[in-house]
This record gives structure tokens, sequence and C-alpha cells, in this order.
């Protein structure tokens, strides 16, 4: 009798073994890699982007998951790689993802970074005489103008800061009619600063403003007083600063300290940022900033919270990772991606067709439409800086 | 395998940096702008080969030229300072020629494009290797040949007279300059050898990045480029190697896995090792060692 049970019960944990085997191969998961900075000065654009990407995971996940093209469905798991925001380490990253079942990339965090990734990928599809990587990348943050115009493999979910900045000139223009003389500070060493201040400054001259003169500092720069100080020589009524949070803030503190007080302060889209209040609320005060992103609404806010909850802040870089995974969840539906060993090639071509052939995207703000050269059309608004907190101030 | 073709390439890219400052090394003095000479070989291969449409080979040919010839420039003056009035002097030309390129704007007009270096913004779409087929593999192979050539005319040098001169400079100057060898002489032709590698170097790195700024040729690089040496050994050119492949292969990439944790290790690793290994990953012991281990016979017979 005793043999007989441990017979029945030897066959229970087999049946139970077998069953949960199924169970698991029922349950696929689907990988989604995103890279960018995650040590440096810039660290904090990977850590919210990392962050992001699993906040959006998790809601994508609760609701089923991503169903494959052969109609299982699958959970959506994140990894996240530190590029240190170089681009040498940039190109290894990309290379190690596309060794694996990989059928897409999120990223990078730096646009010198993204110039060199896109520059290693085939220039034109099917292009057999172009030996370059045919892998999709898709990028959340590296915000420097034109760079998916590198490669057709390339995408970017990031806003057109053109289109920002030329909106706000000509809304300066007409509400503040009075102010006339515009000096600029821009962060030189670092391309998307150096590239959005060539913008800011086109269009303030394309608005009848009066560019008086430039102060330049560096990313790694601690010390601005020699800049502020030619900035209050020429007594500006407006400053503009293109810069990131942490040199905006020292360049904001600086201000203080000689007193310089401009009737008007323009940022960097990317300082519209948690950091930028942790770092210098009270000197920002009243700074305006155009941004894709601001929790403004239902679904922006239940963003933002996810985002936090997993470690990160909801800024206009982190809210458009959150908004890839959506995007890719759609693309893989649509597309029928199998995300298997033996259909890495094909799947990479219909992710690539898939994301060229959107015509509009989900976004936080309200749809998001694509452009032919593989770019954001973003709905954005014109935050400033009051009482510790980002506030609306005005939608085009 | 396109993954470990790539570090492949990094690697050997990164052994000719290493090694144009084991020259200068080699006499003594200490160099930081190996870094300079790097990034006059990107820009000029990168110009030739996307402005000028030339085939790779001249332009790198070119590159080291220029390298060379900067690097000769820079030795006379630099190199009647020593010791740490060097680091400095090195360090200020490597800085002045990183802020050159960061101010240098030379565009052309390719149909609705313009091409060609953009102060600040840097110099994209030098995309030689793609654009005429080449595979990862043959990249690597290319790069790799190119080392090894270095590597071999390095391990040849170090054999002859001219490499007891360099050794001899770097061990005692008062000794070598009393037995009649003219240490300016060979301390700039260190520098000038030191700066065609590099130039080489900087053009192999210009065409596998595919764009090149500034920002990738600062103090940082320099401090790579010494580290390299230092850190495998003086003894032979095979401890700059191994000495790229442990911070490269190892600390950069093997240790990615890591997560935030990678660069805290990163600086602790290298600390140990010096520790350990205070004259290098390759000593003069282990140079011996590995010499008895394959050359048994002739040892036997010098003994």
């Amino acid at each position: 009798m005793k043999g007989l049970n441990i017979a029945a019960a030897a066959l229970l944990c087999g049946a139970a073994i077998c069953l949960s085997d199924g169970a698991a191969a029922q349950e696929r998961i689907v990988k989604i890699t995103g890279f960018g900075a995650k040590s440096g000065v810039v660290r904090v654009f990977g850590v919210n982007s990392e962050a992001a990407m699993k906040a959006a995971a998790e809601v994508i996940n609760a609701s089923g998951g991503v169903t494959l093209g052969d109609g299982t469905k699958a959970k959506l798991a994140i990894e996240f790689l530190d590029d240190r925001c170089n681009a040498e380490e940039g190109i290894s990253v990309v290379r190690r993802i596309a060794a694996t079942d990989a059928f897409i990339a999120v990223g990078p965090t730096c646009s010198n970074v993204a110039e060199s990734l896109f520059g290693i990928l085939q220039k034109k599809v099917n292009d057999p005489s172009d030996s370059g990587l045919q892998f999709p990348i898709i990028a959340d943050v590296a915000a420097k103008g034109g760079l998916a115009k590198i490669s057709e493999w390339a995408f970017r979910n990031v806003p057109s800061e053109f289109e920002m900045y030329k909106s706000l000139f000509a809304w300066l223009r007409k509400t503040h009619p009075n102010l006339k003389s515009i000096w600029g500070g821009v962060e030189k060493d670092f391309a998307h600063s150096n590239a959005t201040f060539n913008v800011m400054i086109q269009q303030a001259e394309s608005n009848q403003f009066q560019v008086l003169g430039k102060s330049e500092w560096l990313l790694a720069d601690t010390t601005f007083s020699t800049q502020v100080r030619e900035m209050k020589r020429a007594n500006p009524e407006i400053v503009v600063i293109s810069a990131h949070p942490f040199t905006t803030c020292g360049v904001l503190r600086e201000m203080e300290r000689q007193g310089v007080k401009p009737k008007l302060l323009i940022g960097l889209t990317s300082s519209s940022s948690i950091e930028t209040l942790q770092g210098c609320a009270k000197q920002a005060e009243g700074i305006i900033i155009p941004t894709s992103f601001a929790p403004v609404n239902a679904e922006a806010q239940k963003a933002a919270t996810n985002v936090a909850k997993h470690g990160g802040s909801a800024d206009l870089h982190s809210a458009a990772a959150y908004e890839i995974m959506f995007i890719l969840k759609d693309v893989i539906e649509k597309q029928k991606i199998m995300a298997r060993p033996d259909t890495v090639a094909a799947d990479r071509v219909k992710m690539r067709v898939g994301l060229a052939g959107l015509k509009t995207t989900f976004g936080l703000l309200g749809t998001v439409g694509r452009t032919e050269d593989r770019e954001a059309i973003k709905p954005y608004l014109y935050v400033h800086a009051k009482k510790g907190t980002w506030q609306v101030l005005h939608t085009p | 395998m396109d993954f470990y073709l790539g570090l492949i390439q990094i690697i050997g890219v990164h052994t000719l940096l290493g090694l144009s400052a084991y020259c200068v090394l080699q006499t003594g003095q200490v160099s930081l702008a190996q870094a300079g000479f790097f990034a006059i070989g990107a820009y000029v291969a990168g110009m030739l080969t996307v402005l000028g449409h030339w085939p790779l080979i001249p332009a790198l040919i070119v590159a080291a030229v220029l390298g060379g010839a900067t690097a000769c420039a820079v030795g006379f003056p630099a190199l009647r300072v020593k010791g740490l009035m060097l680091v400095v002097a090195t360090t200020a030309f490597g800085e002045a020629v990183r802020l050159f390129f960061f101010n240098f704007n030379y565009q052309l007009e390719r149909g609705e494009l313009k091409i060609g270096p953009h102060g600040g913004e840097g110099f994209r779409q030098i995309r030689y290797f793609p654009e005429n087929g080449w595979s990862t593999l043959e990249v690597a192979i290319f790069i790799w040949v190119i080392v090894v050539i270095v590597m071999a005319a390095l391990w040849w040098m170090d054999r002859t007279r001219a490499g007891a001169v360099l050794r001899a400079v770097g061990q005692d100057e008062f000794a070598s300059q009393s037995s009649g060898i003219n240490i300016t002489a060979v301390k700039v032709t260190a520098m000038t050898v030191g700066g065609v590698i590099a130039g080489i170097g900087g053009g192999l790195f210009a065409h596998y990045t595919t764009h090149i700024e500034h920002v990738q040729f600062g103090v940082a690089l320099a401090s790579f480029a010494i580290a390299y040496p230092i850190l495998g050994g003086l003894s032979n050119v095979f401890g700059t190697l191994i000495a790229v492949i442990f911070i490269q292969g190892f600390l950069i990439e093997g240790l990615r896995f890591m997560g935030d944790w990678r660069n805290l290790l990163f600086g602790g690793l290298i600390v140990l090792a010096m520790n350990v290994r205070p004259r290098g990953l390759i000593d003069e012991n282990t140079s011996a060692l590995f010499k008895r281990a394959l050359w048994p016979r002739k040892d036997r017979a010098g003994a």
C-alpha cells in the first residue's frame, strides 16, 4: 500500500511538472533592451529612461502583454545598458544587442552617440553595396535635430526643437512686444545644447529681437562668473540659456549672486525637468521652457506616477521612452512579430517597416505625428517654473 | 559574432594609441599630447575620404605623416622641459588641438547636405567602410594588419641599436648624454614615431565610429594612451596590447553587466593591478619567462 502511495505521489508530481512546463511555454518573454548614459554628468537621463521603460512595460504586462505573430501572448522584460555617453561604447552596446535575438533597441541618451550609432547602420534599406548594420533603433532622448536622416534604420520619438522655439519666439514677440534685447548663454561643448542654441538665436532674430551677444561655457564647468559678468555688462531684457540642468543651475545661481535680473528667462527643453527644480528652484523661478511633456492630463499623471515608482522622474525625455514602449507593442502586434531565435532577421525587417509606416503614434500629451524622415511631430506646451514646480504657461 | 569583431576593432585602435605613448615612454618622458596627434589623424583621414573621396590607405598615410610632423614640431620645444613640466606642456598642446577642432568649420555642399567638420557639432558620416561594402570581419582584419605591422616594427626596433639608445635615454639621461647620445634628437624621434602611430590610429578611429567630435580627444583619451603602456609594462610591445585587452575587453565590456558598479570596479581593479604588478602586467621577468618557454634551445645556448 505504501508503495502504491509513493507511486501515486510521483505520478502527481510528474503531472504537475508537465503542466507547469506547459503553462511556462504559453507565457513567453520578449526582452526589449534600452541603452543610454547611466554614469557621468548626464546619468540621470539614463536612469529616467530605464524607469520609464519599466513603468510602461508593467502597464502593458498588466493588461495582458503583447500578442505575437503566432498568437501567443508575451510579457515584456526590460534590460538597460550603460553607454556612458561615449560613442565607442554606444557602438559596442548596439553590436552586443544586435548579437542577441533582439529586434529593436531603444536609445541612446546623447546625440554624439546617436551620430556614431546611426552612422554604422545601413544608410538606405536594401542597398546591397552598403554593409552597415541592419538593425532598427529608436531614440528616446538624443535631441539634436535631424539625426534620423542618417539611416533608414534609425527612428526617433523626440520633439522637434526647431518647431518649439519657432513657436515660442513668435509667441514672445506677441505677448511681450516691449522686450527687445536678448543675451544668449550656451553649453558650447555639448552637441545638443550647441545645435539648439543656434536654433534659438535664429528664431529670436527672425522675430526682431536684438541679440546683444553670448556667453559660452562647458558641460563640466562649475564656475560661471566671467560669463555672467559679460551678461551683466550687456544688461539684456531676456536671457536665453541653452544648457542642461547642471550648468543651467550654476549660471542661474551666479546670476543671482551678481544681481543679474532679466525680465524674462528662456531655457533649453532638457532643463524642464525635476533636476532643475531640485538644483535651483528659487533661481529658476519664472524660466520659460517649451516641452513635450507635463502631467497635464490623467494619462500623463498616471505615467509620471508609474515612472516615479520605478525610481525615475517623468520629463520630456523619459516620457518619450514611455511612449516608445506602447509604439513597440503596437508595431509588434500589427507586424505579427514572432520574437523567436529563427525569425530574428525577419522580425527586424518587420519592425523597421512597421515603424517607418506609422503616420501617428500614441503620445502622453495627445497624438504624435510621424514624418517621412522617421522623426516625431509631438504636441508641446510652454511651462514655467513657479514655486518649485513646473506649471503650464501656454498651450500653442 | 559582429559584437566580438567590433570589440576586436576597438582593441586594435586603442593598441595603436597605447603604442604611440609607448614610444615616448621608452625615453622616460610622459606625454599627454597623444590624443592631439590622434585627433589630427582622425580629422585628416576623415576629411580626405569624405570630402576628397580618397581611398583609405593613402588617407591613413597622410594622417600618419601629419601626425608625425606635428609631433616633431611639438617635440622640439616641448622636450626642452622634463617630468611634470612636460606633462603640463603636452596637456596644453592636446587641449589646444581639441579646441582647434572645436572651432574648426569646413563644410562643403553635397546636394542638399553640407558635409565636413562642423565645429562643436562634430564631423559626421565618415562611412568609408560600410559604403564600400566592408564587412565587420574585413574591417577588423584591416585594423589588425596595421597593428601587427606597427607592433612588429617596434619589436624589431627594440632589438636594434635604436631601441637600446631609446632605453638608455629613458633609464639615465645624463649617462646617455655622457656617452655621446644626442638626447634631444632621440626624444624628438620617439615623439615623431609616436605621432605617426597616433595619426594612423586616429584615422582608423574616425572610420569605425563614423562620427568624430572634439570631446572624444580630451584629457581622458590622453590618460588612457599613457595608462595602456604603463599598466601593461614597458619591457616590450605586448604589455600595451595586454593592457588594452584588460581595460577595453574586460573592464569596459566584460563588466558591463555590473551596471552602475562597473565604474567603481574599473578604478579599483586598475589600482589593484598596479599594486600587484607595479612594473606592469608584462614586466622584464614575465618577458624572460615567456622567452624561455618559447625559445628554450636559444636560451640554453645563451647560458
